[in-house]
């Protein structure tokens, strides 16, 4: 075990903190309060994961002893007891507690594997079957706003990203299952839209929490569109501005805002992008090798200069 | 003042400034630290990825010709981690911490290619404890739990990899050596986290190996469990009842313990006993494994809930309430693992449509609908 007592006692006799923050910092720092917060999430998260494991199998290997419309059903009705504790807090007029944002989030699934499922057995859309995404987006997005859902949100976002094309599958990310620029092409509308939303939300509801997820939603995406087109001649030199832009945005955010993880996107997905630019253009091992090198030491250093200013002016 | 990494007053001040954030002025707290600087969470993950990446890129470039270049390429690396500490006063701050357990790899590597070439017999299990040792001392070099914790876990299952231990392994039941290694490793890691210490990071190394050694060591222990059962099933009885008491001793001394000194690590120890319990139901029934995965996720769910509820309001100043409103990694996990699920759930493209890769329109998985 190891305690700051002494040394935030030093800064409270110092006059260096106030009586409030001295007393709230030593109080999470002797045990006499102490959070289980991380431990809840972690444990309603793999509960989350479990059901949703055991479920896809079941949609998997029930199917003739139940019947498509008895699944169907079943998941429908599930999915409504797992939205209960959210509902009920909602129209007590009381914020959703963890264990019921978590509970809102599996109901969420499992609407979005019932709806698959229904997809897959009674092929509703027939061709235009991936606007299923976009409706799951909708009502994910609906659910979200309706219950203040930060996680359900991530869902509604990763729908429509889905339904863009982008699926954040290890084939997209290395541009193998698709060709790179239209793979850029989609990630780039995905992430417009997604900043467009932002910007709505911000303006109807100045104090919304969803600000966040929206913001590693729009970068990510962003990024990795921006790097798709560095990957291939002549989108290459679109791709490779709008990288330099995206990653002076991201860190111009992260220093503004104090959020070290923009300095990392516009660090780090520069790095990649311009590795992604040069590399083919390379020929031999070791030109290759130092190039990145180089470009992985330049980025360090920025970054660490940059994380050097974030503590300098950051709030 | 040391030249060579900071006292544990200097660490401690520097511990002090990363919780305060920037209640604190920055100057005040820089002085008392001395010189050393350090970064936050994310950006030390993102430096210490670019630092290991840069260490083998170096390798890569010096080639693997010869048994001369890791020493070469280690050299460079250690001694640019020790530049970056002792000239310019970089602590866990990412970088550093990379290039050095890079090099003390590569160099160990090397050392242990010198003593027993790659050729000899029995030279690869040799080869894994230089390995180990290079990393443990690394760890223990710029105070980074999670390269000790990786040492150490390392060195579990290459406990349970040796002549010794198989032998031993078939009196006591398949892979009970490494497993009981790891747990009493816990154990003790559990029993010298009562003690006070100066630094910090010596507390997190305790702290880590609490948290990750249960699980760590199950897991190798499962695997030979489920490898075994599929072999031949009556052989697997023979440690499961000294499994499951194990992992229910040292998780109940987990949970008492986590709530008594009101620390994180001791809870996750229990929360991974706790998983291996639901393994071991698992693996002694015939339950199935769809049936076993709803009834362990509800329990948690229930379990979460009941917790959530009881803690509302702080009890002997336990709660479930967030203390802080500072964006942590944990916060962007949850944001990544919630579309994770969401993407796994969400219905896929139908094996018969016209799918054509590379030749995609608008509007979802390039297969159909146009923008």
């Amino acid at each position: 075990m190891h305690t700051l007592e002494p040394e935030l006692r030093t800064l409270h006799a110092e006059g260096v903190i106030d009586d409030a923050t001295a007393a709230r910092a030593l109080a999470r720092n002797c045990g006499q309060v102490f959070s289980l917060h991380a431990e809840l999430r972690a444990t309603l998260y793999a509960g989350v994961l479990l059901v949703m494991a055991g479920v896809g199998i079941v949609l998997a290997r029930n199917l003739d002893r139940i019947g498509p419309l008895g699944i169907v059903l079943a998941l429908a009705l599930l999915a409504a007891a797992c939205s209960l504790p959210a509902v009920r807090a909602r129209r007590a007029g009381r914020p959703v507690t963890v264990a019921g944002d978590y509970l809102l989030l599996l109901a969420a699934l499992l609407v979005s594997a019932d709806l698959a499922y229904a997809e897959r057995q009674f092929t509703l859309l027939g061709p235009l079957w991936s606007w299923h995404l976009l409706l799951l987006a909708i009502f994910h997005a609906a659910v979200a706003y309706t219950f203040a859902s930060t996680l359900v949100l991530a869902a509604s976002l990763a729908a429509l990203a889905g339904w863009f094309g982008v699926g954040g599958s290890f084939g997209d990310a290395l541009f193998l299952s698709t060709s790179a620029p239209v793979l850029g092409v989609r990630a780039l509308a995905c992430a417009a839209v997604i900043a467009a939303w932002r910007s709505a939300d911000r303006r109807a509801r100045p104090d919304s929490t969803f600000t966040d997820v929206f913001d590693h939603f729009a970068a990510n995406l962003a990024f990795w569109g921006a790097i798709a087109w560095c990957a291939e001649w002549p989108w290459l030199a679109a791709g490779l501005p709008l990288l330099a832009v995206l990653a002076y945005a991201s860190v111009r955010r992260g220093l503004d805002t104090g959020r070290e993880m923009f300095l990392v996107y516009g660090v780090v997905y520069a790095a990649i992008g311009i590795c992604a630019a040069a590399l083919p253009r390379l020929h031999g091992t070791t030109p290759s090798l130092t190039f990145m090198l180089v470009v992985v030491c330049a980025a360090a250093a920025t970054l660490w200069l940059l994380r050097r200013r974030l503590r300098d002016t950051g709030p | 003042m040391s030249r060579w990494r900071p006292s544990p007053g200097e660490e401690r001040w520097l511990t002090v400034a990363a919780e305060l954030g920037a209640v604190v002025p920055r100057s005040l707290l820089a002085e008392r630290a001395g010189a050393w600087r350090s970064t936050g969470p994310l950006a030390r993950i993102a430096l210490f990825v670019l630092g290991h990446l840069a260490a083998t890129l170096l390798l890569g470039i010096l080639g693997f010709s010869n048994e001369a270049m890791l020493l070469a390429a280690g050299l460079v690396a250690v001694l640019t981690a020790e530049w970056l500490k002792v000239q310019m006063h970089l602590h866990a701050s990412g970088v550093e911490e990379a290039l050095g357990v890079s090099g003390f790899l590569m160099i160990g590597f090397w050392l242990s290619l010198r003593i027993v070439p790659a050729s000899e017999l029995g030279g690869s299990s040799f080869h894994v404890l230089a390995l180990i040792l290079a990393g443990g001392a690394a760890g223990l070099r710029y105070l980074n739990p999670f390269v000790t914790t990786c040492a150490a876990i390392a060195f579990v299952y290459w406990l349970g990899s040796t002549a010794s231990a198989r032998t031993l392994d078939q009196l006591v039941g398949g892979g009970m050596t490494a497993f009981t290694s790891g747990f009493a490793l816990a154990a003790v890691a559990l029993a010298l986290g009562a003690r006070h210490y100066r630094r910090p990071s010596h507390d997190r190394m305790l702290d880590w190996l609490v948290a990750t050694l249960p699980v760590a060591a199950y897991v190798q222990h499962a695997t030979w469990g489920y490898h075994a059962l599929a072999q031949a099933p009556a052989a697997v009885g023979t440690g499961r009842l000294a499994t499951v008491a194990m992992l229910f001793a040292l998780g109940v001394a987990m949970l008492l313990t986590g709530l008594r000194r009101r620390r994180h690590a001791p809870l996750l120890g229990f929360m991974g006993c706790v998983a291996g319990l639901a393994v071991e139901w698992r693996l002694a029934s015939t339950v199935a494994a769809e049936t076993w995965l709803i009834i362990c996720g509800l329990a948690a769910l229930v379990a979460g809930a009941a917790i959530d509820q009881y803690l509302r309001q702080p009890r002997n100043g336990l709660t479930s309430s967030k203390l802080t409103d500072r964006e942590g990694p944990l916060d962007l996990l949850q944001t990544a693992g919630a579309a994770l699920l969401a993407q796994r759930s969400a219905p896929e493209a139908p094996p018969e449509s016209t799918y054509t890769p590379g030749g995609g329109k608008f509007g979802g998985g390039g297969a159909s609908g146009s923008y």
